[in-house]
C-alpha cells in the first residue's frame, strides 16, 4: 500500500483549497506568515517550495501486492447456520470484481470478514498480502469498507470525521487537507463540510464515508457493500467514474451489490452466490457461455439462483 | 510519533470533541436549552423549597442511628458485596465489553487499523467524562438539600465519586466474567460449566464475611469490602477509625486493576460477539409485515387498529426472556404478597417503626408509593423506544395518532399495573400504618398518571433525536422529576380536601386531565416526527 510520502502532490491539487485551507496548509507546514498581506498565488509557490524541500510526494508511486484481495476455503458459521461455504476469491490490483447473490447468500457476511469486523470459521483471507487474522492492523490499514446500511459518529462535523479518519489511517495533516479538498469537491460535500453528520441524509452520508477512505493516498483495497444505493444520478455517475478511474489506477476493489446494471458496467469478474455458497463465477462472457439461455447478467443471475421466471 | 500509540490519542480527541460538539448543540438548540434549564434550575428550586420545609438534619442523625441498632457491620458489607456478586453473575451470561460497542464503531473503527484494546479505552473514557459531569451537575441542583442536611459537599461529593469508582469496577468485574465464560465455553460444553457463575459469585460473597471485615484485612482489597470501609469510615457507622483515605486508595487501586484487565482481555473475538448479538436484532418485525399487507388480518375477530398494535407489541415483547421473567415476578410477586397480608407469617414481620420516627411513617409511605410507581412505570416510556426504526413505519402507518397512543398507553397501564400491584402490595405489608388503604388507593391514579407522562415523553424521543432507539439522558431524567412533582401535587390535592367530597371531584379531574394532556402531547410528538 502507499505510504504517505508516495502520494505525488501536484499544484494543481494544491490551487485547489480555499483560501482558509490553504492558510491551515501553510501553518501545518511551518512556512513563516509574517507579511501584513499575503497574495494567494505567492502562498501557492511557497507550499510547492516547501513540499519540494520535504520530498513530500516524491518516489515511486506505491503498487498493491498480487492478488491484493485473497480468500481460500472461507467458511463462515453462525450457530448451526453456514452463512458462506468454501469461498475461493482473488481479487488482483486494477480489477472490479462483484459479488451478487440474493438476500441472505453471504455477500455482506464476506465483506465482513474481509474487513476484520468478524472471523471466519475456517480458511484466510488475506489483503495486500497479509492475513487478516494475524496481522489484522497491517490488513486493516489497507483496505477501505463501506457497509450497506451507512452510519457515522451523529456528533462530528463533517470536516472532523475526515481529519479524524485521516489520522486513525495516519495521514499527515498536510496530504490529508489537500485530499480532503479533492474529494470534498468531487462529492459536492463543500457545503456540508461543518455538518453535523447526524442530519446528513443517506446519500450525502455514503459520500462522507467515501472521502474518508479517500483521504488515504491511493492505490486502495475496496470492500463496497451496495455503494450505488442511495446515492442522487450525479453521485453515483460520480462515484462510478471514481471507481473506474480507481481501477484503472491499481486499486483492488470487491464489491457487493444487487444493482446488475451497475455491477455489469462496473465489473471486470463476477462471483454469484447463493446460499452461502458460489454457484457461479467468472467474466460476463463466461458466465453467458457456460449458461447459454442467459442474454446478460441479469438472466445468468437468474439462472443460477433459482431459475428464470416464465 | 508511534503511528499506533498517537492512534490512541485521536481517538480520546475524537471521543472529546464528540462530547464537546453535543454540549455546543445544546446551548444553541433552543429547545434542548429550555428543557434543560427547566429540569435543573426545576430541581434545583424543589431542593430548596423541601430544605425550607423541613429540617433534614435530625432525620439524617435519626437515620444513622437507626442504622446502627437494626443492622450490623457484617450486613452492611454483604449489602455491597451482594452488589459485586450480581454484576459477576449478570456480566457472565452478558456479552462483556461487546456490549460497550455501537453500530457507529461496528462500520468506522472494526475496520480500522485500531487494536480493540484502544476502542474500548476511548469510548470508555466518554462514558466516565459523561458520568463525572452529570454527577457534578446533580450535586448542584441538590445544594440546598445538601446545606440543610449538613452534609458537607466535598464529603459527599467524595462518596459519589466513590460509588461511581465501585459501580465501575462492578461493570469491569462483569466484563471478567463474561471473558471466563468465553474461555470456559471454548473449552468445554460441560453442563458443570453452568456452576461457574455461582462459583464467582460466592467468591465474591465470601470477603464480606465477618472474619475477614470485623478488622482491616487483605480481603479490603476486595472492591465491595473497600467501598463498604470507605462508606463505614466517612459516615462514622460501625467505623474502625482508621480513616477513609486508604479506602480510596484500595478502591483507585482496584478500579485501576480491573479497567487495565479488561482493556488486556479485549480481543478481536468481542467484534465477532458484537455482530453475533447486533444479527440477532431484527429492526423489522412482524409489524412491517403487517404494514405491507403480508399479514392477513381480515379473520381476526380485531376490527380494531389500536387493538391490532397493542397484540403486536405484546407479542413481540414476549420474544424477549425479560418480558418473561416480568410476568414470572407479576405472578410470584403478587401470590407472595397476598400469602404475607393474608397470613402474616412470623417468620417475615413488618417493619417495628422507632417511636422517634413514627412522625415520619405516612410522609415515607407516601413518598415509597410514588417512588414505586414511578419505577414500575419507567417501561411506559420505551414502549416508543422499543419500535427502534420502526417508530417511522408506524408514523407511516394509516393509523390516526390518537390510536398509536391510545394502544401504547393501553397495553403500557397493564405492564406498569401488573408490576405495581406485588410492590404496593408489599409495602403496604412492611410499613403497616393506619388508614393504609385510603393512601394505597391513590396508587391507581399515580399508575395511570405516570404511564402518559412515559408514553408522551417516549414518544418525544424521535422529534429530539435523530435515534429513535436510544433514550436522550435528559428526557430520562425528566421522567422522575415531573412524576414526583405531580405525584407530590396528586397528594398535596388530597390532602387539602380530605374529610371534603371535592376530593371525589378533584382527584378523578386531576387524574384523568393530565393523563389525557400528556396524551395529547404524545400525539402531538408523533406528528412532528423528522
Amino acid at each position: 500500500m502507499a505510504g504517505a510520502d508516495q502520494y505525488l502532490i501536484e499544484r494543481a491539487d494544491v490551487s485547489r483549497l480555499k483560501s482558509d485551507e490553504l492558510l491551515r496548509l501553510a501553518r501545518v507546514l511551518r512556512i513563516p506568515l509574517a507579511k501584513r498581506a499575503i497574495q494567494r498565488s505567492w502562498l501557492l509557490d511557497e507550499v510547492m517550495l516547501e513540499f519540494n524541500r520535504r520530498g513530500t510526494g516524491k518516489g515511486p508511486v506505491a503498487k498493491l501486492q498480487s492478488p491484493a484481495i485473497q480468500i481460500q476455503g472461507l467458511e463462515k458459521r453462525f450457530g448451526s447456520k453456514v452463512a458462506v461455504r468454501n469461498l475461493d476469491l482473488n481479487v488482483d490490483p486494477g480489477e472490479i470484481v462483484g459479488i451478487v447473490g440474493p438476500n441472505g447468500a453471504g455477500k455482506t457476511t464476506t465483506l465482513r470478514i474481509l474487513t476484520g469486523i468478524i472471523k471466519p470459521t475456517l480458511g484466510t483471507v488475506k489483503v495486500n498480502g497479509y492475513n487478516m487474522s494475524s496481522e489484522a492492523i497491517k490488513a486493516k490499514r489497507c483496505i477501505g469498507y463501506i457497509p450497506e446500511k451507512p452510519t457515522c459518529y451523529p456528533s462530528l462535523t463533517v470536516r472532523e470525521y475526515i481529519m479524524f479518519m485521516a489520522r486513525i489511517y495516519n495521514v499527515p495533516t498536510e496530504i490529508a487537507l489537500i485530499r480532503m479538498r479533492e474529494f470534498v469537491d468531487m462529492f459536492q460535500l463543500d457545503e456540508l463540510l461543518d455538518t453535523y453528520i447526524g442530519t446528513l441524509s443517506k446519500g450525502n452520508l455514503q459520500r462522507v464515508l467515501l472521502v474518508g477512505i479517500f483521504v488515504r493516498p491511493p492505490p486502495y483495497v475496496l470492500a463496497f457493500d451496495e455503494p450505488i444505493y442511495g446515492l442522487d444520478p450525479r453521485g453515483a455517475w460520480n462515484l462510478k467514474a471514481l471507481m473506474k478511474k480507481l481501477r484503472n489506477d491499481g486499486s483492488a476493489i470487491l464489491m457487493s451489490t444487487h444493482m446488475l446494471g451497475v455491477a455489469s458496467e462496473l465489473c471486470s469478474r463476477f462471483v454469484i452466490m447463493n446460499e452461502g455458497e458460489v454457484v457461479g463465477r467468472g467474466t460476463l462472457e463466461a458466465l453467458l457461455e457456460y449458461n447459454k439461455d442467459a442474454r446478460n447478467l441479469e438472466e445468468v443471475f437468474l439462472g443460477l439462483t433459482g431459475g428464470i421466471p416464465r | 510519533m508511534n503511528p499506533l500509540k498517537s492512534s490512541m490519542y485521536v481517538m480520546f480527541k475524537n471521543e472529546t470533541r464528540m462530547l464537546y460538539n453535543q454540549f455546543k448543540q445544546t446551548v444553541r438548540t433552543p429547545s434542548m436549552l429550555l428543557f434543560y434549564g427547566i429540569t435543573l434550575f426545576g430541581i434545583f428550586f424543589v431542593s430548596t423549597v423541601v430544605s425550607s420545609m423541613l429540617a433534614l438534619t435530625p432525620l439524617i442523625a435519626e437515620t444513622a442511628s437507626l442504622l446502627e441498632s437494626t443492622i450490623d457491620r457484617s450486613t452492611l458489607f454483604a449489602a455491597f458485596a451482594f452488589l459485586s456478586a450480581t454484576s459477576v453473575i449478570g456480566g457472565y451470561f452478558g456479552s462483556g465489553i461487546a456490549s460497550g460497542l455501537t453500530v457507529i464503531q461496528e462500520i468506522v473503527l472494526l475496520p480500522a487499523p485500531v487494536l480493540p484494546y484502544k476502542v474500548f479505552l476511548s469510548s470508555y473514557l466518554r462514558r466516565i467524562v459523561r458520568k463525572t459531569v452529570f454527577a457534578l451537575i446533580g450535586l448542584i441542583v441538590i445544594l440546598p438539600l445538601l446545606t440543610d442536611a449538613s452534609l458537607l459537599y466535598y464529603s459527599t461529593s467524595l462518596m459519589i465519586v466513590c460509588l461511581i469508582i465501585f459501580l465501575e469496577t462492578n461493570y469491569f468485574l462483569g466484563a471478567v466474567s463474561s471473558y471466563i465464560r468465553f474461555v470456559v465455553e471454548r473449552r468445554t460444553r460441560s453442563r458443570w460449566r453452568y456452576v461457574v457463575p455461582f462459583f464467582l459469585g460466592v467468591l465474591f460473597l465470601l470477603p464480606a464475611l465477618p472474619e475477614f471485615t470485623s478488622a482491616f484485612t487483605f480481603a479490603y482489597l476486595v472492591p465491595s469490602n473497600a467501598f463498604a470501609f470507605l462508606f463505614t469510615e466517612m459516615t462514622g457507622l460501625f467505623s474502625l477509625d482508621i480513616g477513609f483515605l486508604i479506602g480510596f486508595v484500595l478502591q483507585v487501586i482496584v478500579f485501576a486493576i480491573a479497567v487495565l484487565l479488561t482493556a488486556n482481555l479485549c480481543s478481536y473475538d468481542y467484534y465477532e460477539l458484537f455482530s453475533i448479538v447486533k444479527g440477532r436484532e431484527t429492526t423489522e418485525g412482524n409489524f412491517s409485515r403487517i404494514i405491507r399487507g403480508e399479514v392477513d388480518f381480515s379473520e381476526t375477530r380485531f376490527q380494531d387498529p389500536m387493538v391490532w398494535i397493542m397484540l403486536k407489541d405484546f407479542y413481540s415483547r414476549l420474544r424477549t426472556p425479560m418480558q418473561i421473567w416480568k410476568y414470572v415476578y407479576a405472578v410470584v410477586g403478587t401470590i407472595t404478597v397476598l400469602y404475607l397480608n393474608l397470613v402474616h407469617p412470623a417468620w417475615f414481620r413488618p417493619i417495628q417503626v422507632p417511636h422517634d420516627l413514627a412522625f415520619a411513617i405516612v410522609p415515607a409511605f407516601l413518598l415509597m408509593m410514588i417512588l414505586l410507581v414511578q419505577m414500575s412505570s419507567v417501561t411506559s416510556m420505551l414502549s416508543f423506544v422499543d419500535e427502534k426504526e420502526n417508530v417511522y413505519l408506524l408514523k407511516a402507518s394509516p393509523f390516526s395518532s390518537g390510536d398509536i397512543v391510545l394502544a401504547k398507553f393501553l397495553l403500557s397501564l397493564f405492564e406498569v399495573g401488573i408490576a405495581v400491584i406485588p410492590a404496593c402490595g408489599f409495602l403496604v405489608y412492611i410499613l403497616r400504618i393506619e388508614g393504609y388503604l385510603a393512601l394505597l388507593a391513590l396508587a391507581a391514579p399515580m399508575t395511570i398518571l405516570f404511564t402518559a407522562i412515559g408514553v408522551a415523553i417516549g414518544a418525544y424521543v424521535p422529534v429530539l433525536t435523530n435515534d429513535p432507539r436510544t433514550l436522550p439522558v435528559p428526557l430520562a431524567f425528566s421522567y422522575p422529576v415531573i412524576d414526583l412533582s405531580l405525584g407530590a401535587l396528586m397528594i398535596f390535592i388530597v390532602t387539602i380536601l380530605a374529610g371534603n367530597q371535592g376530593v371525589l371531584i378533584a382527584l378523578p379531574l386531576y387524574t384523568i386531565g393530565f393523563t389525557l394532556i400528556f396524551l395529547w402531547f404524545g400525539a402531538k410528538a408523533l406528528n412532528t416526527y423528522k
